[in-house]
């Protein structure tokens, strides 16, 4: 007995004396300096990690598309992860790519205030973080934000509703209901407040009537983003408020919604209302075509995956990547350098022309 | 081959799940060319799943006594809202804040708990319904916001032991927590051998004792090697620690306390637990507040981690914690499972999703190949207790805590000579 | 669905040189019986002698190519592949746990998995004529439409048999048939298996009630240890339960309770004017005014038939665990006190063996050594931390004093006989030093010579000063062990009477009807 007890603890030492010899402790490797300043270069070829969030839209199946040919053909190796399981997922997704060695880090966040310690833990590990899409927010750990002017599309999509209106009846009041993104997605909220940039004096002077009286952005968030909650939304208002009343337009932030919204009133037996939309997903393209959805916002997804990977081949080679905004963008810790892309509106007038180069949409419009 | 099986206690399969688990990380550190044991990667791997096992541990002790609770995940986000917003408004310091969220864990167990034990409405039903009010209530009181935290609170989820003592090149703290449980191992296991022998019970042969010592040493060793050298500013990491300390104590009460053995009683056998005056209402009460609480406490870690708190915190954490205590040997129907047992089922799920990480799987697969994992896990369990052959998670944590199967025919089993003097 | 013997040879069933193995164990090692028909044959063994794993390689639970050996059945050799192949050939089984679901009523039950079918659609109406035909040959008048659980466990069984009668039943076995049923319908069940017989029907029956099994055998197949021993014919052996107790353990038991002389003290337990009401319905009496009293070192016999309330009485004593509490009192050492919980109850310093083992008295996950303290944890605990080592010790302590077969103290309690799961039941109780011990039904389902070293240690107890009280459906039982036995009819106590003036006879008396003896 005594002899084993002496033989479990010779066993220990040995293994802790092992421990010593291999003498090299932590090392420094893995890190070139780990500034911010944006001037890292780092030898083409290497893996690029693009962390998306989860697949609910065909524009991020797209955007993985796009990123895993538009990465490999500017020869890097493209890394790209989607979060279906949510935030904790993403989080681990990034932590691993950080292990993988990712020189650079695009992050099309779910919760772009949630990723604050694999931002950091990037940055430790010099790797450049680039926001694609959606800010990251409450951390000095990014370096560059590429999207569509968010603002921008909101404001396109209050007019567009106001002059679908119009161009349906002359002159008002109309009733209208509001619909929001996700309230986990910052862009939620600046697309809310760009439309009701527009609609909020209109409302306020009686041209547009929201006869739920659901005004604010909490009211009319519809979480996850997901087409099953707006349908259930846009059903229990139909029920409830208008039974007698018509309804005129509905403000949607994008697509996926505005034809949940329709499925919604379709059912219900009423007239379509103008019902706005962003992302010009197939179906909604179709749908304006149709006479059905009254507008969509083209952003394409192209020309946003085009510049960041631009962006990343600027980094690579040690230059600074254009940049056309360097004051909206506080995400509370920094100002964050942003390159702004321009959305366009379409609705049935120019939807033929709007999407010519476009290889999916291009042919339907024709 | 004998001496295979000698060493793991007659039966190669018994340590069927440790197995799978370190064939795992040896699978990931070939496939991925040797980036799964890293120490950057071995820290992400505990801070990116330590709220998961925490609630494991809690989970365990619910479905040991014959319940289950599917509001943790909501319960979780419902604290971590309530704490950020507690900071923030209130500026409560983070010490202040993380009683003030065990405190708001405890008061929504004691609700579950009152349901669920004195007024006799299943777990099941409680909890569901407890999914959607504390999802609910967070979005409400967050208003469906992201509500950041402060660095202090970070510390919880995201910070690691400190520097402390001379520059050696490791983590002094680190290597000395792995050198007091490498003392502690050697210490437990020799004076467990020495009682059992003076009691005049089986031991195992020397040298299976020893070479237990030393492979299990080798593990802590090397995990220490590890956490110790990883980039300089990290080391182990405190969510990592929380749930060591966690595991120690609910190892402890599940296997060495009345309360502990209370709960394998009440889930084994209620009616006669109570006959045997175990006050069975008083122990669903207790496992349901203490899930909360410690669901409570995984919150404020993932907050604490995600530098934020969120309105979809925890959306489906409940399965994965279910998952683990299943995949760790527990039965559906109570009275069987351990809290090391669903440390290791959690870990296996962990090391799983990592390595496919990794190896740049995407999301839709790795889902398909966790839920075939987790099917396969219980399968070959349940198929070992049909055969009548002792669960192997259940016998492999025989060392560690309680826990028992059903023989499977009692007729086959028994022979009794009677003994009469008359 | 007369009895169809169209083989001149009288041998119905031969089952040869049967060997079943499991890993590690011979369950049974070259076993025959010969069955002829239209006969009642009775297996007798003690528990795991082999008699259930016999009767699972006959239906087919253990499939053809699992076991060794041959079963002729109708002159054919049989190779039953699951239960459905032997009930097609005519050979129903009746568990000891009967097969019935609760929810459903007696006809769906009788034809659960056999219902009758007019195109894809059940013929309810043909049900209910056929089950009210089958009811009546079982003697059951019940309407078909009660649910099942509405009905008695005496009539619950009776269903069994009429179901096993609507599959064309040729060869029926009974397992421990009669185990839960009180005196008259045990009587009732045992009338109806003659009754069967006269019409051809042949029945295996395995019973622990030797008496039961004398009255109607015709031939008694005794097995013991996986192997079988003899075969005797009731009437040319002259067989009686001697004989077959002599076959079953292998000796001549002389006397079947051990040797005891009482040492009675003066009461120390009195219970008046105990009325307890039904736990859901409203208005009904379990338990009438009764009053008793226990004196130190006297075993008292509680005697009733099933239901009467002795349960019921002993259950709501020992803390209230049962039924709705209306008035009465207890007294200990002449003082009144107060049990509202079990835990309250375990302190006042009482013990209760429950008479349902396995879903009431253990833990069947539980090892040994947990189980015998998990009465009375806080005896081995510092403070909320049990000690292990002790917690071995006194296991391994009422396995040395009790004689509990087993490997170790850290062997499952499943995987003990019913006589070794009783002993541990009562180690836990003896455990927790109670001064009174109530025992309910301590003997059920246990074999003749483990029942012996329970009535030794019952006796033991005694003789150490504390008061036992048995509750027990075998007069037999309470005669040779009670100092005294109280009877109780409907809820009410109807009489006492002391060893030497109580006989099967008086004490059926006052069981049976609720006027008071003097």
């Amino acid at each position: 007995m005594r002899m084993f007890g002496k033989a479990g603890k010779a066993a220990a030492v040995a293994a802790i004396a092992a421990l010593a010899l291999t003498a090299c402790g932590r090392t420094d490797s893995g890190s070139s300096g780990g500034s911010s300043s944006g001037s890292e270069a780092f030898p083409k070829g290497s893996s690029i990690g693009v962390a998306l969030p989860q697949k609910t839209s065909e524009n991020w199946v797209l955007a993985e598309k796009l990123f895993n040919d538009g990465l490999t053909s500017a020869g890097f190796k493209p890394d790209v992860q989607f979060a279906n399981g949510g935030v904790s997922e993403q989080q681990n997704q990034i932590s691993a790519m950080i292990t993988k060695g990712d020189k650079l880090i695009i992050v099309g966040a779910i919760d772009g205030a949630q990723l604050g310690t694999q931002l950091k833990q990037a940055k430790d590990a010099g790797a450049t973080v680039i926001a694609y899409d959606r800010l990251l927010l409450n951390t000095s750990n990014v370096d560059y934000y590429v999207a569509y002017d968010n603002f921008k599309v909101g404001v396109l999509q209050g007019q567009a509703l106001l002059d679908g209106l119009k161009a349906k009846k002359p002159s008002g009041p109309y009733n209208i209901e509001l619909f929001a993104g996700s309230p986990d997605d910052a862009n939620a909220k600046v697309f809310f407040d760009g439309a009701m940039s527009i609609l909020q004096p209109k409302i306020d002077d009686g041209t547009l009537k929201v006869v739920s009286g659901q005004k604010s952005f909490e009211q009319a968030v519809t979480q996850g983003w997901k087409a099953e909650n707006a349908q259930k939304r846009m059903d229990t208002l139909l029920a409830g408020t208008y039974t007698s009343a018509s309804l005129d337009g509905v403000l949607s932030p994008n697509d996926t919604l505005a034809r949940a919204i329709l499925t919604s009133v379709k059912a219900a037996g009423k007239p379509l209302p103008v019902v706005t939309g962003q992302d010009s997903e197939v179906e909604s393209v179709k749908s304006i075509l149709a006479g059905e959805q009254y507008s969509t916002i083209n952003k394409d997804t192209r020309k946003l995956v085009e510049h960041a990977i631009t962006m990343v081949q600027d980094v690579q080679s040690g230059k600074t990547p254009e940049i056309n905004d360097t004051k909206s963008y506080n995400n509370g810790v920094k100002t964050v350098p942003a390159y702004l892309l321009p959305p366009v509106i379409v609705t049935l007038a120019n939807v033929k022309t709007a999407y010519v180069d476009d290889p999916i949409l291009g042919p339907i419009t024709k | 081959m004998n001496a295979l099986k000698k060493l793991f206690g007659g039966n190669t399969r018994q340590f069927g799940m440790i197995f799978a688990l370190v064939a795992l990380v040896i699978f990931f550190q070939i496939f991925t060319s040797g980036r799964t044991l890293t120490p950057g990667n071995v820290i992400n791997l505990f801070n990116g799943n330590s709220y998961i096992l925490i609630l494991a541990i809690g989970m365990v002790l619910v479905i040991i006594a014959g319940h289950i609770d599917l509001s943790v995940g909501s319960v979780a986000a419902f604290v971590g809202i309530s704490v950020a917003l507690a900071i923030r408004d209130w500026h409560l310091p983070w010490y202040v804040a993380v009683l003030f969220g065990l405190l708001l864990g405890a008061l929504i167990g004691a609700w579950q708990g009152f349901w669920t034990a004195y007024v006799g409405i299943p777990a099941f039903i409680v909890t569901l319904a407890g999914m959607l009010l504390f999802r609910g209530f967070n979005q409400f009181v967050g208003k469906s916001n992201t509500v950041p935290v402060p660095e202090d609170f970070q510390y919880l989820g995201s910070g690691y032991l400190p520097e402390i003592g001379p520059k050696t090149g490791y983590n002094n703290l680190t290597i000395l927590l792995g050198l007091i449980a490498v003392a502690f191992v050697i210490f437990s296991a020799i004076r467990s051998r020495r009682t059992a022998q003076a009691l005049g019970a089986e031991v195992q042969e020397g040298w299976v004792m020893v070479t237990k010592l030393v492979l299990v040493n080798a593990a802590i060793l090397y995990a220490t090697y590890l956490f110790a050298t990883g980039r300089p500013g990290t080391s182990f990491p405190i969510p990592g620690l929380i749930l060591a300390v966690l595991v120690l104590i609910y190892g402890f009460i599940s296997a060495k306390t009345v309360i502990g053995r209370h709960i394998y009683a009440v889930g084994g056998n209620r009616h006669a637990a109570e006959l045997s005056g175990v006050q069975s209402k008083k122990v669903n009460f207790m496992v349901m507040m203490n899930m909360s609480i410690l669901a409570g406490l995984a919150g404020m870690i993932f907050v604490g981690r995600s530098t934020a708190s969120g309105p979809f915190d925890g959306v489906g954490w409940e399965l994965d914690a279910i998952a683990a205590v299943f995949i760790g040997g527990a039965a559906v129907t109570g009275g069987v499972g351990t809290v090391i047992g669903s440390i290791v089922g959690g870990l296996v799920m962990a090391v799983l999703n990592n390595g496919l990480q990794l190896l740049g799987v995407g999301a839709d697969l790795t889902q398909i190949i966790k839920g075939l994992v987790l099917l396969a896990a219980v399968a070959f369990d349940v198929y070992n207790k049909t055969q009548g052959k002792k669960s192997i998670i259940g016998m492999m944590m025989k060392n560690f805590g309680r826990s028992s199967e059903i023989a499977p025919d009692e007729t086959t089993s028994t022979k009794e000579v009677i003994s009469k003097e008359a | 669905m007369s009895t169809p013997i169209t083989h001149q040879d009288p041998v119905l069933l031969e089952m040869r040189s049967i060997t079943k193995e499991f890993p590690g164990v011979k369950a049974l090692s070259d076993v025959s019986l010969r069955v002829k028909v239209g006969e009642i044959h009775a297996i007798c063994g003690e528990n795991g002698a082999g008699k259930s794993t016999l009767m699972k390689v006959l239906s087919g639970v253990y499939p053809y190519g699992s076991y060794d050996g041959d079963i002729v059945y109708q002159a054919e050799v049989q190779q039953f592949k699951d239960i459905r192949a032997s009930e097609h050939a005519g050979i129903v089984i009746i568990h000891q746990e009967l097969a019935l679901i609760p929810e459903l009523s007696i006809m769906e039950n009788i034809f659960l998995g056999n219902e009758p079918v007019r195109r894809g659609i059940i013929d309810w109406a043909e049900a209910r004529k056929r089950s009210i035909e089958l009811l009546a040959r079982v003697g059951l008048r019940e309407d078909p439409d009660t649910p099942i659980k509405e009905i008695g466990v005496g009539k619950q069984q009776l269903v069994e048999i009429a179901k096993a009668l609507n599959k064309s039943v040729k060869l029926l076995i009974l397992d421990e048939p009669t185990a839960a049923l009180n005196e008259s319908d045990s009587q009732h069940l045992l009338d109806l298996i003659l009754g069967l017989k006269g019409r051809g029907i042949t029945s295996i029956i395995i019973s622990h009630k030797l008496n039961e099994i004398e009255q109607i055998a015709d031939e008694i197949t005794i097995i013991r240890d996986g192997k079988s021993i003899e075969t005797l014919n009731v009437v040319e052996d002259g067989v009686d339960e001697d004989r077959i107790i002599k076959g079953m353990v292998g000796r001549t038991l002389e006397s079947r309770f051990p040797d005891h002389t009482p040492k009675i003290g003066e009461v120390f337990f009195e219970v008046k004017d105990w009325t307890v009401g039904h736990p859901q319905i409203q208005d009904r009496l379990v338990c009438k005014n009764s009053s008793f009293h226990v004196r130190r070192g006297e075993i008292v016999g509680f005697a009733g038939l099933m239901g009467a309330g002795r349960t019921e009485l002993a259950r709501s004593v020992f803390g209230h665990s049962y039924g709705r509490f209306i008035s009465g009192q207890v007294y200990k050492d002449g003082k009144p006190i107060t049990m509202r919980s079990v835990r309250q109850a375990i302190d006042a310093g009482l013990g209760y063996v429950t008479e349902d083992r396995k879903s009431l008295g253990l833990n069947l996950l539980d090892d040994i050594k947990t189980t015998t303290v998990s009465a009375n944890l806080k005896k081995i605990s510092r403070g909320i931390v049990v000690d292990t080592n002790k917690e071995f010790m006194v296991a391994e302590q009422y396995r040395k004093s009790l004689r509990t077969k087993t490997p170790s103290v850290e062997e499952g309690v499943s995987k003990l006989s019913g006589g070794n799961q009783q002993k541990v039941v009562l180690a836990k109780w003896m455990f927790t030093d109670p001064d009174l011990l109530i025992l309910d039904e301590p003997t059920r389902g246990i074999d003749v010579g483990a029942k012996y070293e329970i009535y030794g240690i019952i006796q033991e107890l005694a003789n150490q000063g504390k008061g036992v009280i048995v509750i027990s459906s075998e007069l037999p039982e309470l005669l040779g062990l009670s100092d005294r036995i109280y009877t109780i009819f409907e809820g009410s106590i109807t009489g006492v009477l002391n060893k030497d003036e109580a006989s099967q006879e008086s004490l059926m008396k006052l069981m049976t009807s609720s006027r008071k003896a003097a």
